[in-house]
Order: C-alpha cells, then sequence, then structure tokens
C-alpha cells in the first residue's frame, strides 16, 4: 500500500490541484472544464473532490455537483496522476471505473498532462520515494 | 503565412458530396497546394492548436508520407485532437515510430504466415459466396447490411479466430468508434463518450481473446500474435489489444466502403463493368486498384513536423500539424490523366488509397484486395442484374463511410 492513510493521499493527491490553483494559466484552463471530479480510493479509502470551477479541494462530494467519479485503487491513483496509467485500457481491465460523463475526463486530459511532472516533483522534494513509479 | 477563404477543417465541409470537395481540392492543388487552416472542427477536446497544414499535390504527400524522420506519426494521425492514452490504445502502430513502429509490425507480420495467408484466401472465397447466397435469397434491401459490411467483418475476426457469436458486436462498436462525429451515428450521446466506450469494449474483447488465446490455442491469428517473437521481444496483453482496435477499425470499415463505392460505380458504368466481365481473371487487378482509388476509403491522415523544414516551398515550423488529402492526391492530374474519369485498365496506377507509401503502407492491403476480388467476382458471375441506389455518407473527414445503399436483385 503506498499511500499511509487517507490523509496521506488527500495531501498528495489534492495537492497536485492545489499547486495547479496557484498557476493562473493552468487555473483558468482548469476552470473552463467546468468539471467536478471526484476520485474515490481504495487501500486505503479516501475521497478526493476537485472542484475545478471553483477552485478547491474536498475530502467528501457532499453539497458538490460531481460531473465525472473515478474509482480506483490509491496505488493506481499514483500512478495515473505520474502518467503511467492508460485510462481506457485500465477501464477495460477494471482497474479503473467511471461513472458519469467520460467526456469531461477527456476535456481534462491535455491539461492533466501538465501536472505529471509537479506531482513526481513534490514527490521527490518531499522525499517520497516510495511513491514515484 | 499562406490561408484560404475555403476551411476544410469545418465539418460542413465534410457533410458535402465528394464532388463538390474535389473542385475545392483541386483549386488548392492549383493555387495553394500547401496550405493553412483552422483547427478541424468537431472532436473530442478543444483544440490547442491554432491551425493545420492542409497537403493536397499527390507528389507532396507523398514526400511527406515517406520520411517519417521529418514527418511523424507519434503525435497522433487524426485530424482531432486525442488525449494520448487514447491514442495509444486504439491505434497501435499507427500511431507510432521507428523503432518501436518497426518492432510491431515485424511482430504482426510474423502471425501471417504463409499457412495463415493459404487460409485466408479459402476463407474470403467461401464468405463471398455464402453473402452472396444471402443476397440472392433477399432479393433487395440495403447492400451495405446484406454484402459489404459482412464481407470484411467475417474476414478480420475469423482470421483472428473471435468467436462468431461477438463478431457483430465489435464490429458495431468499432462503427461507433469512427462515427463519433456524425449525429446520425451517436444520436444524443456526447461524441467523447462514445469514443471511450467503443474503445473500452473493443479493448475488452481483445485482452480476454489474447488471455482465451494464451491458454487455449488454435490455428488462427491472435494464437500467433499471443505467440510471436522477433528479435526476443513478444508484444504484450496491452499491444495486442491495442492491435485489435486497430484491425477491428482499419479492417472493417476500408473495405467495406470500397467495396460499397466499387459496386455502385460498376452500376453507373456499364460499359466498364462488361470490360471486366468479359475477362475477369486477367482484368481484376488493375480494376482493383481503380477501384480503391476511386473510392479512396481513407480521407486524410496527419504527421506532425519533428524540425523546421518546408514542403513545396512553403516553411513549415517544427510540431505543426500537417494533413495529408488522400482524396486530392488520388484526382491529381499531375499524376492521373482523366482522373474524375473510372477506368478499370488504368495501368500504372500509383493510387494513395493505402497511404502515400512509406513505413505505414497499409498493412493488409493483400487481404483487402483478396476480399474485393472475390466479392466483385461473385456478384459480376451471380447476381450480374443487380442495381444499387444512391449512397448515404457519413460525415467526418477520416473515412469515406457508406451507411446505406439500396439494392436489389433483379
Amino acid at each position: 500500500m503506498p499511500f499511509r492513510d487517507a490523509d496521506d493521499v488527500t495531501t498528495y493527491i489534492g495537492g497536485i490541484f492545489e499547486a495547479a490553483f496557484e498557476d493562473p494559466e493552468l487555473a483558468d484552463k482548469l476552470r473552463a472544464t467546468g468539471v467536478v471530479l471526484q476520485m474515490r480510493f481504495h487501500e486505503p479509502a479516501a475521497d478526493v473532490v476537485v472542484d475545478l470551477i471553483n477552485q478547491s479541494v474536498h475530502d467528501s462530494a457532499e453539497g458538490l455537483a460531481v460531473g465525472a467519479t473515478l474509482a480506483m485503487s490509491a496505488e493506481t491513483g499514483n500512478a495515473y496522476w505520474q502518467g503511467k496509467v492508460n485510462l481506457p485500457l485500465a477501464m477495460a481491465k477494471g482497474q479503473v471505473k467511471v461513472d458519469g460523463k467520460v467526456a469531461g475526463l477527456l476535456k481534462l486530459a491535455p491539461l492533466s498532462k501538465r501536472l505529471y511532472p509537479t506531482y513526481v516533483a513534490r514527490l521527490q522534494a518531499d522525499g517520497r520515494h516510495d511513491l514515484v513509479v | 503565412m499562406t490561408t484560404t477563404t475555403t476551411r476544410v477543417t469545418d465539418l460542413d465541409f465534410w457533410a458535402r458530396p465528394f464532388e463538390e470537395r474535389e473542385e475545392v481540392f483541386a483549386r488548392l492543388r492549383a493555387e495553394s497546394p500547401v496550405s493553412w487552416h483552422p483547427p478541424m472542427e468537431g472532436g473530442i477536446m478543444p483544440s490547442e492548436r491554432e491551425g493545420i497544414w492542409i497537403v493536397t499535390r499527390h507528389a507532396d504527400i507523398a514526400e511527406v508520407s515517406r520520411d517519417p524522420e521529418r514527418f511523424c506519426s507519434g503525435e497522433g494521425v487524426q485530424f482531432e485532437d486525442v488525449p494520448d492514452d487514447l491514442l495509444e490504445a486504439s491505434h497501435s502502430f499507427l500511431a507510432m515510430d521507428a523503432p518501436r513502429h518497426g518492432l510491431l509490425r515485424k511482430l504482426v507480420s510474423s502471425a501471417f504466415t504463409p499457412r495463415q495467408v493459404a487460409k485466408l484466401e479459402d476463407q474470403i472465397r467461401a464468405q463471398a459466396r455464402a453473402i452472396t447466397d444471402g443476397l440472392l435469397e433477399a432479393g433487395e434491401g440495403d447492400f451495405v447490411d446484406l454484402v459489404s459490411r459482412r464481407l470484411p467483418m467475417w474476414t478480420v475476426y475469423e482470421m483472428l479466430g473471435l468467436d462468431a457469436a461477438q463478431q457483430e458486436h465489435a464490429a458495431h462498436l468499432a462503427d461507433r468508434m469512427v462515427g463519433f462525429n456524425d449525429p446520425a451515428v451517436i444520436g444524443d450521446d456526447e461524441p467523447g463518450d462514445v469514443l471511450n466506450e467503443a474503445l473500452v469494449g473493443l479493448l475488452q474483447i481483445g485482452l480476454a481473446f489474447a488471455d482465451e488465446r494464451r491458454s487455449h490455442p488454435a490455428d488462427d491469428l491472435m494464437t500467433n500474435l499471443v505467440n510471436a517473437e522477433v528479435e526476443g521481444q513478444r508484444l504484450s496483453d496491452d499491444d495486442i489489444a491495442a492491435f485489435f482496435v486497430l484491425l477491428s477499425v482499419a479492417g472493417n470499415d476500408t473495405t467495406r466502403n470500397t467495396i460499397s463505392l466499387a459496386t455502385h460505380a460498376l452500376g453507373r458504368h456499364a460499359e466498364q463493368k462488361a470490360w471486366l466481365a468479359a475477362d475477369f481473371d486477367t482484368r481484376i487487378g488493375t480494376a482493383t486498384e481503380e477501384f480503391i482509388r476511386w473510392a479512396t476509403p481513407v480521407m486524410t491522415f496527419r504527421r506532425t513536423a519533428t524540425r523546421d523544414t518546408e514542403l513545396a516551398g512553403q516553411p513549415i515550423a517544427r510540431g505543426d500539424w500537417v494533413g495529408l488529402m488522400y482524396a486530392s492526391g488520388n484526382r491529381d492530374e499531375r499524376v492521373f490523366d482523366r482522373p474524375r474519369e473510372l477506368d478499370l485498365s488504368r495501368h500504372p496506377n500509383p493510387h494513395q488509397g493505402f497511404g502515400g507509401g512509406g513505413p505505414h503502407f497499409c498493412m493488409g492491403a493483400f487481404v483487402a484486395k483478396m476480399q474485393i476480388r472475390e466479392i466483385t467476382h461473385q456478384l459480376l458471375t451471380r447476381a450480374p442484374s443487380l442495381e444499387v441506389g444512391e449512397p448515404v455518407f457519413q460525415v467526418g473527414n477520416f473515412v469515406r463511410a457508406v451507411q446505406q445503399m439500396p439494392c436489389r436483385v433483379r
């Protein structure tokens, strides 16, 4: 199990977006997708909900109009945000389950690519080499 | 920068008849053979591009196709932006560059053993006969449904060894993948949802099928694929699943539309039909090449410039997209005498129906030609009175897809 607990997941996966919202150009593009993305992780169980419109990260979807939900193990999630998981193949293998509009996720795809290096850099800066894949 | 008033990247342009589009291409070939257009309309995600170079002359299409170091495929081959992982999972070696492109192609080629190819010829002959039996029995209906859709689907999946019960579903998913921009195909669904759902469905079939053949080998192409080994390398399940998607799309749609359009052309050119029927075995070779030129089932592919360069005097910057208009190359008056006339005896016929040459030249060309030959033979000899109506085309820039075409055997 790569992450220690739910807080660890929220800190790092949620942190990807918190960092992205600090970048004005990226923040605008993320807002334009109009997506509220929920990531439901297991092992450990954790919810990371990213409201790209209001640029906030939550640990529950309560009160938010979720556009798409991605369900996967935290290990898959960790690899996904490092660009190491092929989404359609992972969906075909049942490693990632998607509820809601995949179209919204596709709008996010070109931006996600820009998030991978910052995530890896953060893990390295924090000495979390155990999470780098 | 050269701009044009006729945008060939509007969806509306691709809803026009082929002949009208050809008028535009003819003008571009004459006045602006490499021209700049805005990004392609439609698609599944917003384009981050300012535009695309459109290449319309045969020689320039060939130059781009044959120089993969200067114009690569690894950054995608469609006119629309597609997420990287979607590209990887659906295009296989079509959207790859050396050295991986060559390795995967070699691995797949090795699965086509002489024994498989010989078996394939017998299979196609029997399938074309059975399909013609069905047509004669039906007497009338939709030609696409009765004939042209059935043969490629049957050929490709039988060759692979896919269970008959799954063939129809897999072909349906392949259709959805190609038709994601056409309202007639997707209804009220979002293009991205349709594309992804169809892709995931095909990947699931491909993955399960590869797994099945690893544990239960049979005398088929999938067994050869899972066992293929070249230079100590093998295909992973992901590689095979992506190739299954590529084969499902490239193998189904292209030949289907060539068969529909070839049959339509024979129906409208009685003298050519009689000429071919009079000495079929000698004449089907040149006729098949002309059918492919005439139909141009794959109308476009795209490359990306790997460095600052020049094409037909037009500077192209590194990273620019370059769109190849095969439909235009196949009507280029610099190469073809009377390009707008169907001439089944045309020789030589350097059409770009299988691409413009180079390392991405269609690998299944020989299978497509076998199918065209066998079905045309069956139709000419057993249904000589076959009449077809006007085809209904799918809207899109990629495949020249005939959705329906009424037919009747008197």
